[in-house]
């Protein structure tokens, strides 16, 4: 067990910066997501604390020894690719043994934990199959089996539920954060995914465009989100952003004006800063923090384009201008598209950001 | 359905006629020339005269001989090279690599006379640059032309040079094929480079190897370029004759079509039989 720190960390490919100092401290035992759009640098983080790609600056330790010139093999990690990386010619049994029996361990120390890596993993009956021979399910089983057996000191996962349809990726889920839970060692993994991310993190940190955005548990990002990219990468259906323009600021508060919503006024409580009058800004609601007419501090009227009826909740695909909304009714089975309705927003239940995507509270 | 497999072949009619009368007939016709008398007019139906002349000939048996022996140490030799070139041309560190991919597969098109004059000019004894290279570092000169085993080796070495580099673009294609993270997985097992290519490469290889053995197995059982055009015919002596060499003699130069038909055949039917053990052997498990 160890953790794992990265202090600084940059990635250039030639001259091209790809990770722009990172900084993330990993308790030992933690379960840290990575998470963030496609071609944010996620990959290449975890590749380089793997030690299959160089480190362009900065340091990465692992259980407090730097690691930056140490070999793959020698980091006490173990990696379960996106594409499984399982040899194809090699039976389950072999796949999972080749790289102990390739060192020379004990043959009755390789029997030993291949057969507890299959249990864990319920494999048993899998053994003497080929990959080719297994679902995609059983594959990812089997390079988690693989990493198993090496008992490294961090797991390392690249997107290893990406290849898997819906129900699959919800029971794997699962099933990686019981085993998280067995094995108590540190895990990183990376995902495109949000809510892979808050479903399984400790902590969650978010990338965009080789920086990291903001690090925290799942809740508190969802609560208070650094910036208006975590604010709308994290929470499903995204958070909707309403143009406003501050009219005034008084008594620790700032009046705003929802210009795209004839003008609507809300009061919004400030704590640090306050933006200048006639600044132009961004109000971020979360889709289940529109309420009743009447409940909040400002309503706003619009129309319902496209209801979703997901059973529980609904979705209601609402214009209001040039804007699209995303609200959440409960259960409103009546709601249909070209319905008028009017909904609420609260001061507390909203975020204010800057015309930069910074946060204003 | 019918009406319209009809049609089909009414269109089919034409290649099917042509495949018939040019690709199955000729077939089939020389097989049962091979068991006919040629050498009088009419020919005649006789089962042993070619077939149990072929039984008997010491001609035949040392056309065998050569051929298997070329065979057999041409053909792992020159398959061992094309995986090291392959390997080499997929290797990140290689610079100019469209120049190597090029210069591995230029033999294949270069036409064989002109590339039997060249290797005639190169292994010549007083002038050839072979012979110089051997002097300068102080080795005898050999007479590859005129001593049976060095033309034998010649032989091999033209035939290797010729088409290693095709088998290598083929394998290179099949390394190409192997993702990059098996490796990269092996890598964090510990598994180090030299193993990786013993217990990944090559087993994923497989398929790829046994083709191009076939391949070379087929194109050797029927050597006819090097032995007629480097050696001159079989030299010195018969040294160097091959089964496609006796064949060429007996149908072209004596004109003995049935004793040339048996020995085609023999040829065909052990390119089969060498083949068949081959894919037997290098067989997937279970
Ligand atoms: N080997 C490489 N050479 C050049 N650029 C690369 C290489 N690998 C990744 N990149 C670039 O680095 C960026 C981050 O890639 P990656 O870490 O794979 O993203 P993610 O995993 O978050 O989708 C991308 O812009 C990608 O194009
Ligand atoms: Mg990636």
């Amino acid at each position: 067990m160890a953790a794992v720190t990265l202090t600084n960390v940059i990635k250039r490919f030639g001259s091209f910066e790809v990770v722009h100092g990172a900084n993330i401290d990993i308790a030992d035992g933690e379960f840290v997501v990575f998470v963030g759009p496609s071609g944010c640098g996620k990959s290449t983080l975890l590749r380089m604390i793997a030690g299959l790609e160089d480190i362009s600056g900065g340091d990465i330790a692992i259980g407090g020894k730097v690691m930056n010139d140490v070999e793959a093999a020698d980091r006490g990690i173990a990696m379960v690719f996106q594409s499984y990386a399982l040899y194809p010619h090699m039976t389950v049994e072999q796949n999972l043994s080749f790289g102990l029996r390739m060192n020379g361990n004990p043959k009755a120390d390789t029997d030993r934990r291949v057969k507890r890596a299959a249990e864990i993993l319920r494999i048993d009956e899998l053994m003497q199959r080929r990959p080719k021979q297994l679902s995609g399910g059983q594959r990812q089983r089997v390079a988690i089996g693989r990493a198993i057996v090496r008992e490294p000191q961090v797991f390392l996962f690249d997107e290893p539920l990406s290849n898997l349809d819906a129900e699959l990726r919800v029971q794997m889920r699962v099933e990686i954060s019981r085993l998280h839970k067995e094995l108590g060692v540190t895990m990183i993994y990376v995902t495109h995914d949000q809510t892979e991310a808050m479903t399984l993190a400790d902590r969650i940190v978010v990338l965009k465009a080789g920086n990291v955005e903001q690090i925290g548990a799942p809740l508190d990002l969802y609560d208070d989100p650094a910036n208006r990219f975590v604010a709308g990468f994290i929470g499903s259906p995204k958070m909707n952003f309403l143009s406003a323009k501050v009219v005034d600021t008084s008594n620790s508060a700032a009046i705003i004006e929802l210009v795209n919503h004839g003008g609507a006024r809300l009061r919004k409580p400030l704590r640090d800063a306050f933006p200048a009058i006639g600044a132009e800004i961004v109000l971020g609601v979360r889709p289940e923090h529109f309420f009743e007419v009447g409940e909040g501090d400002c309503d706003i009227p619009v129309k319902a384009d496209v209801a979703e009826h997901l059973g529980s909740v609904s979705y209601v695909y609402a214009n209001a201008g040039p804007e699209e909304l995303i609200v959440e009714r409960e259960a409103s089975r009546q709601r249909a598209g070209g319905d008028h309705f009017t909904v609420s927003i609260k001061a507390e239940r909203s975020l204010l950001f800057d015309k930069s995507g910074a946060r204003i509270r | 359905m019918r009406t319209q497999n009809a049609t089909a072949y009414r269109f089919l009619t034409p290649y099917l006629l042509i495949f018939v009368v040019f690709w199955i007939w000729p077939i089939i016709s020389s097989f049962l020339i091979s068991f006919q008398a040629t050498r009088t007019v009419p020919w005649r139906f006789a089962p042993a005269f070619n077939w149990g002349r072929l039984i008997g000939d010491p001609a035949f048996y040392n056309a065998l001989k050569n051929t298997l022996l070329i065979l057999v140490i041409q053909v792992p030799v020159m398959i061992a090279l094309a995986i090291g070139m392959a390997v080499l041309l997929n290797s990140p560190l290689l610079k100019a690599r469209g120049l190597y991919r090029f210069a591995f597969f230029a033999p294949v098109v270069v036409g064989e006379v002109a590339y039997s004059a060249v290797f005639r000019l190169m292994f010549s004894l007083d002038f050839g640059i072979v012979n110089k290279l051997l002097n300068s570092i102080g080795l005898p000169k050999v007479d590859w032309f005129s001593n049976v085993t060095p033309a034998m080796a010649l032989i091999m070495i033209a035939v290797t040079w010729r088409w290693a580099g095709y088998n290598a673009i083929i394998i290179l294609a099949g390394l190409q094929s192997i993702p990059e993270d098996v490796y990269e997985a092996a890598t964090l097992d510990r598994v180090s480079k030299v193993k990786q290519f013993f217990h990944i490469t090559l087993p994923l290889l497989k398929p790829v190897i046994v083709f191009c053995a076939v391949l070379s197995i087929i194109g050797t059982m029927q050597l006819f370029t090097e032995p007629f055009l480097i050696t001159e015919r079989g030299g010195p002596g018969g040294g160097t004759e091959t089964l496609g060499l006796l064949l060429y003699r007996q149908g072209f130069r004596s004109l003995n079509f049935g004793y040339a038909s048996a020995v085609a055949y023999t040829m065909a039917g052990l390119a089969i039989a060498i083949t068949l053990v081959q894919l037997w052997l290098m067989r997937e498990p279970k």
